[in-house]
């Protein structure tokens, strides 16, 4: 084999395996911190969907060029194409593994993104960066959190005044709980379509998948509760019930993260794997079915290692977190993520997360949150691209110098 | 990922509920000192005020522990402030039942008329009313949060701070009947007695006092 395809394969599994570590422990995380699940179950379910996610729904053809940040025409060399996805990738995980070590949730796409760039500049200078789309990715840095916010802040204020608010709070909870719950498997049901099926359209999504998901489980949710709501309490009732809804949306965002991330471990490794068995540098390249099971492997392996220590202390530390309050972030990423897909606006998931994480502060739903972690936060958007661009654009020259 | 332990800050009302239990527990010892004042069995009473002295001890501890938590660098549903000088009232209830327990510690007024003593005693049976209404008021303030400042949750939380004002209500009309009484009765207490007792009174009505202004700022955390 090829010494360098196999440095690559190395490599990709190391990027699998700080995607697993950073990014898939996010999934179930508020599942774990509001006490829906253990944090042994949340390894074993989160492993099993993102492998499952990878290898089953991973896209079978990539870009060589992820997002294509670079313009192919400039890269003739098919070494440049293998130095620089060893770079990129390599500049990726440690960046990725530095931010895991600090506990800051950095987007994977943007740190691949980053080492690209930085590798590109590097090479063929700032001309060969398609600007246009590195300004999408700044834009999500803001918009991300921003619109992850104002959902969450929506939906929040909605929720409690439609159950919480209620004249009889118990009754309404029978009603109002299966309709939010079926609402979110709507959306859940035509991201499946989007993100793990790769289909194009959202009207089908929406009509073939989301709608009858969402009628199903607003079915079966009304009668589980008709059949038995735990406590005359309808803060604890209210609670049971999304408790058990949040690990199915956990589920669905772990299959997810799968089916798409895995395509930042594996890209890199695809192109090489081209260049290495065809001699050429393509835009667009297939990923044989191998590839894609190393990289659900790594991020799985991620997950079983790193995520399960991650998991164990969010279990442990957050109290502050209920299960609707969880479940409401899940919804809001959820629903901006599908909303600005239909729109075409470049969103980050990560990001949006923690922008509902706040948005639901601002309602007053959460009791104390740290600002000083937020700041951390977002200075580390912003340096991730310049960051992971740098490390690759060094690594870049010396593989070009010794190579 | 690590963040979510971080971002999530720990909050206060926990510890805050902690507090007010041991706050109950402090004015509960007091009572029963009181008790055992008024039946003019003075070693138990005297037990029972140096523990009144040791909660009070344990309710500063928590208060330490809070205050140290409760940094500018959070975002939290209510206002710091608020939470600080709630706290600060909350303490503030043990504390005046522990100047109860030193006034019965000081002078044994064994000698003083049986209808002063009842007065004094159903004083310190109302202020543990007080004390437990603001237990109770903290533990609702922690559901209004729960259900995101629901009008009903607000609303009950409305009814408890209405009902401490009345336990202070109360007390202010025994404190007024009780000074009549040491004046009235004048000429049976001699001057230190009376001194004791008025302070007796003052410190348990303070109890009451510190309750509702307590209440007072858990109004104004709903109000922000």
């Amino acid at each position: 084999m090829d010494p360098w395809l196999l440095i690559t394969i190395v490599l990709g599994f190391a990027m699998a395996w700080a995607i697993g570590a950073n990014d898939a422990a996010n999934s179930m995380s508020t599942a774990v911190g509001a006490g829906a699940i253990t944090p042994k179950q949340a390894v074993v379910i989160a492993g099993l969907l993102e492998f499952a996610g990878a290898y089953f729904f991973g896209k079978s053809v990539t870009e060589t060029i992820r997002k294509g940040i670079l313009d192919p025409s400039m890269i003739t060399d098919p070494n440049v194409l293998v130095y620089g996805s060893v770079a990129a990738l390599l500049a990726a995980t440690i960046w990725l593994i530095i931010a895991t070590k600090f506990g800051l949730p950095v987007s994977t796409t943007h740190s691949i993104v980053g080492g690209i760039a930085g590798y590109g500049i590097a090479y063929a200078g700032t001309s060969i960066v398609n600007w246009g789309k590195m300004a999408q990715v700044v834009l999500s840095w803001v918009l991300s959190p921003i619109a992850g916010a104002v959902m969450a802040y929506i939906i929040f204020k909605i929720f409690t005044k439609s159950i919480f608010e209620a004249k009889d709070p118990i009754k309404s909870a029978r009603i109002w709980s299966p309709f939010w719950i079926g609402l979110a498997f709507v959306v859940i049901g035509t991201m499946f379509y989007l993100k793990v099926l790769h289909g194009n359209d959202i009207k089908t999504g929406v009509i073939m998948y989301g709608v009858p998901l969402g009628i199903v489980v607003f079915v079966i949710t009304y009668l589980l509760i008709k059949l038995r709501f735990l406590s005359s309490d309808p803060f604890i009732g209210v609670e049971a019930i999304f408790k058990k809804a949040q690990v199915v949306t956990s589920a669905y965002v772990a299959l997810a993260h799968g089916a798409n991330d895995v395509a930042n471990a594996i890209g890199p490794v695809a192109a090489v794997y081209t260049v290495a068995t065809m001699g050429m540098a393509g835009m667009k390249v297939p990923v044989p079915r191998w590839i894609l099971a190393l990289g659900g492997l790594g991020i799985a392996v991620g997950v079983a290692t790193y995520g399960y220590k991650v998991m164990e202390t969010v279990g442990k530390k957050i109290t502050e977190l209920t299960n609707t309050r969880g479940f409401t972030i899940d919804f809001s990423a959820a629903t901006v993520v599908l909303v600005a897909s239909w729109l075409g606006l470049p969103i980050s998931t990560t990001h949006t997360v923690v922008g509902a994480v706040i948005g639901i502060g601002l309602a007053r739903g959460v009791k104390a949150i740290n600002k000083d972690i937020v700041r951390d936060i977002i200075i580390s958007w912003f340096v991730t691209v310049p960051v992971a661009g740098l490390i690759s654009a060094v690594i870049f020259k010396v593989l070009m110098l010794v190579g | 990922m690590q963040v979510w332990t971080k971002l999530f800050a720990k909050s206060p009302f926990k510890p805050l509920i902690k507090h007010a239990e041991v706050v109950i527990q402090t004015v509960e010892t007091l009572e029963k000192a009181l008790q055992a004042w008024h039946n003019g069995n003075t070693e138990e009473m005297e037990r029972l005020a140096v523990e009144v002295d040791r909660l009070e001890d344990v309710a500063d501890r928590i208060k330490e522990e809070i205050r140290d938590s409760l940094s500018s660098k959070l975002m939290m549903a209510v206002a710091r402030e608020d939470v600080l000088i709630y706290l600060h009232m909350q303490d503030k209830v043990a504390d005046s039942a522990e100047d109860t327990a030193k006034w019965l510690l000081v002078k044994k007024s064994v000698d003083v008329p049986a209808e002063i003593k009842d007065v004094i005693l159903q004083m310190g049976t109302e202020s543990i009313k007080a004390a437990k209404l603001v237990y109770e008021a903290i533990v609702q303030m922690d559901r209004v949060i729960e259900s995101g400042f629901a009008e009903n949750e607000i609303k009950k939380e409305y009814e408890l701070i209405r009902a401490i004002e009345d336990v202070e209500r109360k007390i202010d009309g025994l404190d007024t009947k009780l000074m009549k009484l040491v004046f009235e009765n004048s000429d049976k207490l001699d001057w230190g007695t009376g001194f004791c007792i008025l302070n007796i009174a003052r410190t348990v009505s303070n109890i009451s006092d510190k309750a509702k202004d307590a209440a007072e700022r858990i109004r104004l955390m709903m109000n922000k």
